[in-house]
């Protein structure tokens, strides 16, 4: 595989230094390492490899692959990646093809122009890493990230006799440090343009909750302590009970899972003719929404005012017009008191009632009576709730497994153990059958306060399913069965209405964000708060956050202006770096006749007579008097006398004797040679 | 030249130590004046390296004269001897030489039936080491403790050497065959180090129509006795220095510490040394503290020795770096 040949080698000038090829795989490596998790994993084998060979051909062992090994490298690694299962121009395929080309660049890189290619693909990995991940910990990792690829491009400017690694360091994140300033005027000023071809956005699974909905969903998404999204409200925080962030409504039931039907179409709610009966009643908050793959938003009831990216559906759930696949930031304002659909369209009157031929007939059957015996609609949910509360029910995360027809009628009539969405499920259905409109809706429930920011954060173990049955008079009301069963779910959380059992299910990390006064909390609760800041200000600032700072800063948002704030901002920070470096360099102690001096000097040199720089003062100045053909012996004297002599004294009247003789000097040379010095 | 009047205070501060250097500074002046004079009759036309010399050795350094055979270095080395009133001897250094040739040794009396210590050719107040890289490492090193410590040690007792102690080794460009280079170490404690180089064409001529140099050498009287010497040593410690000068002192040594052109820097010893040159050069100019131009003169002499190029393995080539240093530094900060 190795050719033995005997190839010209290249020349010492041009050859990678040692220490910076060291440096230059380490920067491989961490630039790698975060994509890893995206890439198959044969492609990491291959960077391995190919690090390996590189570096037994720093040892002399092995030699440069021949140019058709190459071609058969890269021809291997699109096969392979076209084999690999990815979707064609996936944003994985892409990474991969871009990984395994950095990976194989190594074993022909040779001279400092292919080290040089390598540092700046370097530095396009790092972007592409923030394409999977934004978040804070990335960030800070590919920071260092870069600190480690400007080093290795530092370490390439290093002598051969001189290898000191850990400068390379030190320079690189100086070089870093100094850059940071003019990276923050840029972020904040410079125009977000909308990318002239759209890059394919990352295909991971979907988190959260789904647009189907078995009785087994929820509780596995309760194992989960990821985050679903945060919220600020814009003044005091809502009671734990009135906190059910709607997302999902699932209309749709067969053989035991809850699907959603077929989007209807957008409406409009105008702030004005809302039907609230109490129009001060409104909330307005903030949502950052992690992303979740999915076009579906979460709010409390009812959205009245919203974005123009988003759309109010007519089952009142609020969907974004794209998926969201980063961290979303939206603000709205909800009407507590709300009333929707005091009339019912048929066509969704008939669609909230819909129910499979034939199956669960014990419920049904217990349904048509019930509903017989209590009359009205309101009555009969009363009396289910009531049933749920006084009879065996019991809340629980690990249910007994039911078997898929008629599972509502088992889990009804025998089991009468489950926790959100058998409760709601039961109920609708039962609703249904005995023809009243209702539907199942999926969201959250909750949220835990953070001490240090105030923002709610709420995770993927607040899932929560309830149902809504239309009333007349009332339209679309809210109940919650789960709240009959375990009341303390829905009036202080997820904690307290757990089992000991139930918790012996969740993580450690989810214990531990729950149990109030615990350390590790406490730490969870802290970073939490700066992943918050995080995503407030630096993820969540984007064209339009950006156009609101931009008409604060400059009232009229126009080109013009934008370009002179960048230029002002980019001025600013440069000069902070180099008062920086200036003040770091700044002479210790200045000898005030030296001072004096080397203010003439500066004028002089302005007249094109410049001092060299082993040029002593008296030296120069004799050079200056010949050519201004004048006697300065005795200025010479005192001058070297005040500059060199310790035991000399230093009068005031001395020094200002001295500046005129200099300026005399110079104002001499000044009408002598002009013609000479120019 | 220049209108301070150190004199007084220089000779109240001698009289509270010696007696016999009450002398005023116009004598020191005329003492140094007789001795390049004197030196310059026997060494034509090598002036500066006549004034480099005697610097070095007022500043209680030791020299190292560097050049081809035939340039004069013994006779320069001789001369100073001579004029200085100092008792010489040489030690001619060949690969075979021990260091007990040197240093001396301890041999078996047999009429006091008692081991003695006779003392080597070291023991002397200038000696001249000639050829010194011709002998190998080992002997080379007998003039380490000598030279920085003034004393040896043997069979493990001390002796001092006689005051005051010079070391003038001259040596033959390491490119020549049989040499073995000075260790830096070794390097490091001479002061100075210079290069003599061919004469100018006059000199030369007169050099040519002159008398033999071994007949002037014979004649050349002591023109200062031990105590005028003492007292131009106390004189080059008083010249005063000021903050500026040593500014730019400083700032060369650190220039040659981050340079990259440099393999390493000039140590505290060679930052000293260049302000120990620059004082003896600034007292034979007459003047009672050193100005840049003391420096700018002696720092070749005293820092090419010291220095190596970072891309020069071999250890040659301090010269251009000298230059690379005044050139690079500025005078006024």
């Amino acid at each position: 595989m190795v050719s033995k040949t005997n190839k010209p080698k290249v020349g010492v000038a041009l050859q990678i230094p040692r220490n910076s090829l060291a440096l230059l795989m380490i920067a491989q490596v961490v630039v790698i390492l975060p994509l890893a998790a995206h890439i198959t994993l044969w492609i990491v084998a291959v960077c391995l490899m190919c690090g390996y060979w590189r570096t037994q051909v720093h040892r002399g062992r092995w030699d440069y692959p021949a140019g058709w090994i190459k071609t058969l490298f890269v021809i291997a690694a699109v096969l392979g990646i076209a084999l690999s299962g990815y979707r064609t121009f996936s944003l994985e395929a892409a990474t991969s093809l871009l990984v395994l080309a950095f990976a194989l660049k190594l074993v022909e890189m040779k001279s400092r122009r292919d080290a040089y290619l390598v540092i700046f693909l370097s530095y396009f990995l790092v972007a592409t890493a923030f394409l999977f991940n934004q978040s804070m910990a990335t960030a800070a990792y590919e920071l260092v990230a870069v600190i480690v690829v400007t080093a290795a491009m530092v370490g390439m400017n290093q002598l051969h006799s001189q290898v000191r690694p850990l400068s390379s360091f030190w320079i690189a994140s100086g070089l870093v440090l100094q850059a940071l300033p003019l990276t923050l005027v840029m972020f904040l000023l410079f125009p977000r343009v909308a990318p002239l071809w759209s890059v394919p956005l990352p295909s991971s699974a979907k988190t959260g909750i789904s647009d189907r909905l078995t009785p087994g969903d929820i509780a596995s998404l309760t194992q989960s302590d990821d985050l679903a999204f945060r919220v600020v409200f814009d003044g005091d925080v809502p009671a734990q009970r009135d906190l059910y962030w709607r997302g999902l409504v699932y209309s749709n039931f067969l053989r035991g899972t809850w699907s959603i039907a077929q989007p209807l179409q957008p409406i409009r709610i105008e702030p004005g003719k809302s039907a609230s009966v109490a129009p001060n009643q409104t909330l307005s908050y903030e949502v950052f929404l992690e992303p979740t793959q999915s076009n579906w938003l979460y709010a409390l009831d009812t959205p009245v005012q919203y974005g123009s990216r988003m759309d109010l559906l007519a089952d009142y759930r609020l969907v974004s017009k794209e998926p969201v696949l980063s961290v979303m930031r939206y603000a709205l304002r909800s009407d507590t008191k709300f009333r929707a659909d005091l009339s019912l369209p048929p066509h969704i009157r008939a669609r909230e009632t819909a129910l499979p031929p034939n199956d669960n007939p014990r419920l049904r059957d217990y349904a048509v009576a019930l509903r017989e015996q209590t009359g009205s609609a309101q009555q009969m949910i009363a009396t289910m709730l009531e049933q749920i509360r006084n009879q065996q029910f019991t809340y629980t995360l690990s249910p007994t497994t039911l078997s898929r027809t008629n599972s509502i009628d088992e889990f009804w009539f025998d089991s009468r153990r489950g926790f959100c969405t058998h409760y709601a499920g039961a109920m609708v259905f039962a609703l249904r059958s005995a023809d009243i409109p209702a539907r199942m809706v999926g969201g959250y429930q909750g949220g835990e306060v953070n001490p240090v920011t105030g923002h709610i954060v709420v995770r993927q173990y607040q899932a929560h399913s309830w149902v809504e049955a239309w009333l007349p008079e009332k339209g679309w009301t809210r109940f919650d069965p789960t709240g009959a069963v375990a009341p303390e779910r829905v009036e202080s959380g997820l904690n307290a209405a757990l089992s000991a059992e139930d918790r012996a299910v969740l993580s450690f990390l989810s214990n531990a964000r729950m149990g109030s006064d615990n350390f590790i909390g406490d730490i969870l609760q802290w970073t939490d708060s700066l992943e918050h800041r995080w995503n407030l200000w630096v993820v969540g600032y984007d064209a339009t956050t950006q156009l609101s700072v931009l008409s604060d800063l400059l009232g009229k948002v126009t080109p013009n202006r934008i370009g002179i704030a960048l230029l002002v901002g980019g001025g600013v920070s440069l000069s902070l770096v180099a008062i920086a470096l200036f003040w770091r360099r700044r002479p210790l102690q200045q000898h005030k006749v030296e001072r004096l001096f080397q203010i003439f000097c500066v004028k002089m040199a302005r007249q094109g007579l410049q001092r060299d720089g082993d040029e002593t003062p008296v030296a120069y100045i004799a050079r200056l008097a010949a050519l201004a053909q004048v006697d300065t012996n005795a200025m010479q004297a005192v001058l070297q006398q005040q500059l060199y002599d310790p035991q000399a004294h230093f009068s005031f009247r001395d020094a200002q004797w001295l500046r005129q003789e200099l300026r005399k000097l110079r104002f001499r040379l000044a009408f002598t040679t002009t013609g000479t010095a120019s | 030249m220049t209108p301070i009047s150190l004199q007084s205070q220089t000779s109240s501060s001698f009289t509270t130590t010696h007696k016999s250097v009450v002398e005023p500074r116009a004598s020191v002046k005329h003492q140094i004046e007789d001795l390049i004079g004197a030196l310059n009759g026997v060494l034509l036309g090598k002036e500066t390296q006549i004034k480099l010399s005697l610097a070095c050795l007022f500043a209680r350094g030791h020299l190292l004269i560097e050049d081809l055979p035939g340039m004069g270095k013994t006779l320069l080395a001789h001369a100073l001897a001579k004029v200085l009133g100092l008792s010489y001897n040489r030690i001619q250094f060949t690969s075979d030489v021990l260091p007990s040739d040197i240093i001396g040794a301890t041999i078996f009396d047999r009429e006091l039936n008692n081991f003695r210590f006779v003392e080597g050719p070291l023991f002397a107040q200038l000696v001249l080491a000639d050829e010194i890289n011709r002998a190998t490492p080992k002997s080379q090193s007998a003039l380490l403790e000598a030279m920085e410590e003034r004393q040896v040690t043997n069979d493990g007792q001390s002796r001092p050497l006689p005051a005051p102690f010079f070391v003038i080794a001259t040596q033959n460009p390491s490119t020549q065959a049989g040499t073995f280079p000075l260790p830096e170490s070794q390097m490091d404690r001479f002061l100075m180090r210079i290069e003599l180089g061919y004469p100018e064409p006059a000199a030369e001529r007169e050099l040519l129509l002159g008398g033999d140099r071994r007949v002037l050498l014979e004649q050349l009287q002591p023109t200062i006795n031990l105590d005028q010497l003492n007292v131009i040593q106390n004189a080059v410690d008083n010249i005063k220095i000021s903050d500026p000068l040593v500014d730019y002192v400083q700032r060369l040594v650190a220039f040659s510490r981050h340079g990259n052109e440099f393999a390493f820097g000039l140590s505290p010893r060679g930052a000293l040394a260049m302000l120990q040159g620059a004082k003896a050069w600034a007292l034979i100019c007459d003047r009672t503290h050193v100005v840049p131009e003391d420096v700018q003169v002696v720092l070749p002499s005293i820092v090419e020795h010291r220095l190596r190029e970072s891309a020069d393995y071999a250890g040659h080539g301090g010269g251009a770096l000298a230059q690379k240093l005044l050139g690079s530094v500025d005078v006024v900060s």
